[in-house]
């Protein structure tokens, strides 16, 4: 493939530059362009992941919307119901309900665990046990889910649980078990995801606190503030990043994540603690309406791109730094 | 060893032109220096010699083959990078025997090569250690190394002390000038820094904005510039480019300034005249001017700015008119800041330029 | 990055606040481990001990919890009664060969992704990123109807295939950063040094190779701890532990002992697991937007 290429005389006319330096530039270009080298080395590498990930998730992407347009069932064959099972979610109250419990329980994780996880990350940052007790605190994260999820159902239970049992001894519960009655149920979930996840906010926050410049936090000592107004006005605002983006995943965790719930509460007592991702677990796998329960997910699944989108975009930000911010070889020179 | 021809050769990054139409000669066992400031093109010709960037237009022939569409595996070639690029995870020797062992040189034979060219390189002390443990100096001295193993036809050094410190940079100038000329492999070395280029080269190769500026003997290149740019940029300190009008007076040329009148004779005064131009360039090097307290006859007249000294040298810059001329001195120079002085000149190191496109018109 | 050490002076209020940090620490500090240490006592207590609580106010009765005689009985009864044995050996089949598929494949393809530049290589990305993100029960619903299509449900390849919906994007998105870090210099020095194209790759898979077996080690963690995919793709042929775990909950007869102790054998592979990857963790927990 030989092409010509037009003269692009604009971009080659003399450039004066400061002490008069004016150097020859060309007022052509070249007569043809040699053929470009295949890159098949590289398509050859990539290939395999790629096709495998299309696979398992471009194809299932189409029968996902597929399904939400079909009334599916195990026994008969699909049936076309156009944006059916579209429509009844806007009835539904037990789709809005999900979506609205959803935020709730996640605003509730997140104030906590930001909450704990920063002031845990201050204390810990240059204290002498920070290595042991990062350590320590790493292991819920280490847990399955659903593992956590049993053992929690174990300590809140009503007659033999440890939990249950300091909750009665504090004065904050009755007889009832945290998980049974309406009103402490999802708080009940709370204290599990904010035991598992606590640490991870610790220990992003400690990693953007080692960050934060010294010579700033320097300067302003200096100009006479103390080590809380330091805290707000220099450590804050360096790791505000880093905060955002366990935010975000932490969010994005809540959607993907709903193990220890199926196994605490399945969604009860009543509808309490059905957040949308429980919900859709039970319409598609317990009542198997697949076609209502893809729609659902098609929902599910707009909400988590556009805020993966969102995640990308602070990752890409720059002036953000929040990767260790190497730069890539340049290749010129 | 062999001679290198690059024909006509363009390099596009896109809508990006980094190299355009570049032509060189380098004869065999010659040492080439590309010189030039970053972005000129350099690194990028240098790329494409060694065949790690597509050539866009254009061809490069080794001796008479034309090597654009061989891998740089292919074409006998031994590079030294600008961040010396060995490999971490192996000591020295290893890093060293890389290449042979590529070429399935039996081991034995890589065992003592390597050794013979640590001795060279005065490494042989480190061998087994890895680059992270070594100093730059070391590094570099190991990247050189790498290429010295085998005896290939052409050397390619992309800035390869560019990253060393002032001392150990001319030491290793020396070190490579010698190495390169004991081995007599063609080599092309690019850098920015035209020292470097003045004290190594056979012949400097000089680029800017991708284009070809001068190509010639460091003594040719330092004496003869042929534009503002080259002469601006090789040379240190930098050479004085006034900006002049052009006069006559009885038919004799003349270069008129706010501070000063210089009346021109012969070849200069032709040269002048030639190209009917209004203005011109008058550039002279610090080292062509002479700065005195007294008056002398035709001498330029201004106040002295600052005072540099430079080690056994001494800089003036002389302010006059609004315009500055640096000149090179001897530190025995008594003229304070501030204090009249007299620049006496030298017409046959003076150089012409065109005001308009910068071309030297001697 | 050592910071200094800032020079800190003495008020009262800041010795006050520092009182207060230092229980504020013990305090999370026995709220993380009491759960894992109540898992442990209970897995090796007997029935009537581990129904045994202090009357509620009681503060001193709570170290009643240590007075016990360990049993190993419950840990002995799962994989003699209830299969565990089988269920391990899926759960090991399971994450190992999708953390291996996710790592070969995803080896090479970030180390293309990371040196090949190409038209829309960002929306590839984003697309890649964006499913490691999806969420499981959304992804599951189809992936449900297609492997059931194709046979793949309650099998350990379905199983396979289903966990690399979330191992492959991660180990994809993970080692580009680790490739982006290793100079492209080195691979042309090689190739300078008579490397073919393909060598000169190979000559760099050293530098990454620990990143490579810290996200192995990642993806077999993801795959191990996962619940959903395995309770709905695995489902019958192919259960693996947390799922037997769960279901280890009858409605008539809770057996807490034999429960905590399958907590238990879930849980501390990856507990070690985790401990020898500590310095990749953060990284990988926040898909290498924050590394310590």
């Amino acid at each position: 493939m030989q092409k010509t290429l037009r003269a692009k005389r604009a971009s080659f006319s003399a450039i004066e530059e400061d002490h008069g330096y004016a150097a020859r530039r060309l007022d052509y270009g070249p007569g043809a362009l040699n053929e470009e080298p295949k890159r098949r080395y590289h398509i050859l590498l990539m290939a395999p992941a790629i096709l495998t990930l299309a696979a398992i998730t471009i194809y299932p992407f189409f029968w996902l919307i597929y399904m939400s347009l079909h009334k599916v069932s195990v026994a008969r064959s699909d049936r076309w119901v156009g944006l059916d099972n579209y429509a009844r979610l806007f009835g539904d109250v037990k789709y809005t309900d999900g979506w609205l419990l959803l935020v709730k329980y996640s605003a509730l994780c997140l104030t906590l665990e930001i909450l704990i996880g920063v002031v845990l990350a201050v204390i810990l940052n240059g204290s002498r046990f920070e290595k042991v007790l990062v350590t320590v605190f790493l292991m819920p994260m280490m847990m399955s889910p659903v593992v956590a999820g049993l053992v929690w159902y174990y300590l809140y239970n009503g007659t033999f649980g440890w939990y249950h049992w300091l909750f009665q001894s504090i004065g904050i519960l009755g007889e009832t078990s945290i998980l049974a009655d309406i009103d402490t149920a999802m708080w009940g979930l709370v204290i599990v995801d904010v035991w598992q996840w606590t640490p991870l906010i610790t220990l992003i926050t400690l990693a953007g606190l080692k960050r934060v410049p010294q010579d700033q936090l320097e300067a302003n000592m200096v100009d006479g503030a103390g080590s809380l107004r330091n805290f707000f006005t220099v450590s804050l605002p360096n790791i505000y990043p880093f905060l955002l983006i366990a935010i975000l995943l932490r969010f994005m965790d809540n959607f993907r994540f709903i193990d220890h719930i199926l196994v605490l509460t399945g969604g009860g007592p009543g509808n309490a603690t059905r957040i949308l991702p429980v919900y859709l677990f039970d319409v598609s796998f317990q009542f198997f309406k697949l076609g209502r329960g893809a729609a659902i997910a098609f929902t599910l699944l707009i909400v988590t791109i556009v805020l993966g989108l969102i995640l990308v975009r602070i990752f890409d930000d720059p002036k953000k730094q929040v990767a260790s911010g190497e730069a890539g070889e340049t290749t010129d020179d | 060893m062999v001679a290198i021809s690059i024909e006509n050769v363009w390099k596009y990054y896109g809508e990006t032109v980094a190299v355009q139409d570049l032509n060189l000669e380098c004869r065999d066992g010659e040492f080439v220096c590309v010189l030039g400031p970053s972005g000129c093109g350099k690194s990028s010709t240098m790329r494409m010699l060694a065949g790690l960037e597509h050539i866009s237009a254009g061809q490069i022939l080794f001796g008479d083959k034309r090597i654009n569409e061989l891998a740089p595996k292919d074409r006998d070639i031994a590079m030294v990078f600008e961040n010396y690029a060995l490999y971490p995870h192996k000591t020295v020797a290893e890093n060293m025997a890389n290449p042979l062992r590529m070429a399935g040189v039996d081991k034995a034979t890589v065992t003592k090569k390597v050794l013979d060219a640590a001795k060279l390189l005065e490494i042989d002390h480190l061998l087994d250690r890895k680059p992270v443990e070594l100093s730059g100096g070391q590094k570099q001295r190991v990247a050189i190394g790498r290429v010295i193993v085998r005896q290939p036809a052409v050397y390619l050094f992309d800035e390869p002390i560019a990253h060393l410190d002032a001392k150990l940079r001319a030491r290793m100038r020396t070190e490579l000038k010698h190495l390169q000329q004991h081995q007599g492999v063609t080599t092309v070395y690019v850098t920015h820094d035209q020292l470097e280029a003045l004290s190594m080269a056979d012949r400097i190769a000089v680029m800017h904005d991708g284009v070809l500026q001068q190509f010639g003997t460091p003594a040719e290149i330092y004496s003869n510039p042929v534009n503002t740019w080259v002469a601006g940029f090789v040379g240190e300190p930098t050479m004085n480019l006034i900006l002049t009008e052009v006069a006559t007076e009885a038919d004799r040329p003349k270069l008129t300034h706010k501070g000063f009148t210089i009346d021109l004779d012969g070849q200069l005064g032709e040269a002048a005249l030639r190209g009917n131009e209004k203005a011109l360039r008058f550039g002279i090097r610090p080292e062509n001017l002479k700065v005195s307290l007294e008056r002398s006859p035709g001498a330029i007249e201004g106040t002295v700015y600052t005072r540099q000294l430079l080690g056994s040298d001494l800089l003036v810059e002389v302010e006059t008119g609004n315009d500055h001329f640096r000149v090179r001195t001897s530190p025995a120079f008594e003229g304070e800041v501030d204090r009249p002085c007299y620049i006496s000149y030298d017409l046959g190191h003076a150089h012409l330029f065109s005001a308009e496109t910068g071309q030297s018109i001697v | 990055m050592a910071s200094r050490e800032i020079v800190q002076y003495d008020s009262g209020l800041s010795r006050v606040f520092k009182v207060l940090a230092q229980v504020f620490l013990v305090v999370y500090l026995i709220w993380t481990v009491s759960p894992f240490i109540i898992m442990v006592g209970s897995s090796m207590k007997d029935l009537l001990e581990a129904f045994t609580l202090p009357r509620v106010g009681d503060w001193l009765g709570a170290l009643s919890f240590f007075d016990f005689s360990p049993t190993f009985k419950h840990y002995v009864a799962l994989f003699a009664e209830e299969n565990f044995g089988a269920y391990l050996t899926n759960s090991l089949i399971a994450s190992v060969g999708s953390a291996l598929v996710a790592v070969v494949l995803g080896t090479s393809c970030a180390y293309s992704m990371s040196r090949y530049q190409f038209r829309g290589k960002k929306d590839v990305f984003f697309w890649i990123i964006s499913t490691r993100m999806a969420p499981v029960v959304a992804v599951i619903v189809p992936l449900y109807a297609i492997f059931r299509s194709f046979g793949l449900v309650g099998t350990l390849p379905g199983l396979i295939l289903a966990y690399t919906t979330f191992n492959l994007p991660f180990a994809i998105w993970m080692l580009k950063g680790f490739f982006d870090n290793v100079p492209y210099a080195i691979e042309e020095a090689a190739q300078c040094d008579g490397a073919t194209r393909l060598q000169a790759t190979m000559q760099i898979l050293p530098l990454v190779a620990p990143g490579i077996g810290a996200f192995l080690v990642l993806c077999i963690l993801f795959a191990w701890n996962d619940f959903l995919f395995a309770t709905i793709i695995g489902s019958g042929g192919a259960k693996t532990l947390p799922v037997a775990t769960k279901e280890l909950i009858q409605p008539q007869n809770v057996q807490w002992g034999k429960i905590m102790a399958a907590g238990v054998v879930t849980t501390a592979p990856m507990m070690l697991l985790g401990l020898l990857i500590r310095r990749y963790l953060v990284a990988g927990l926040t898909m290498g937007a924050v590394k310590e």
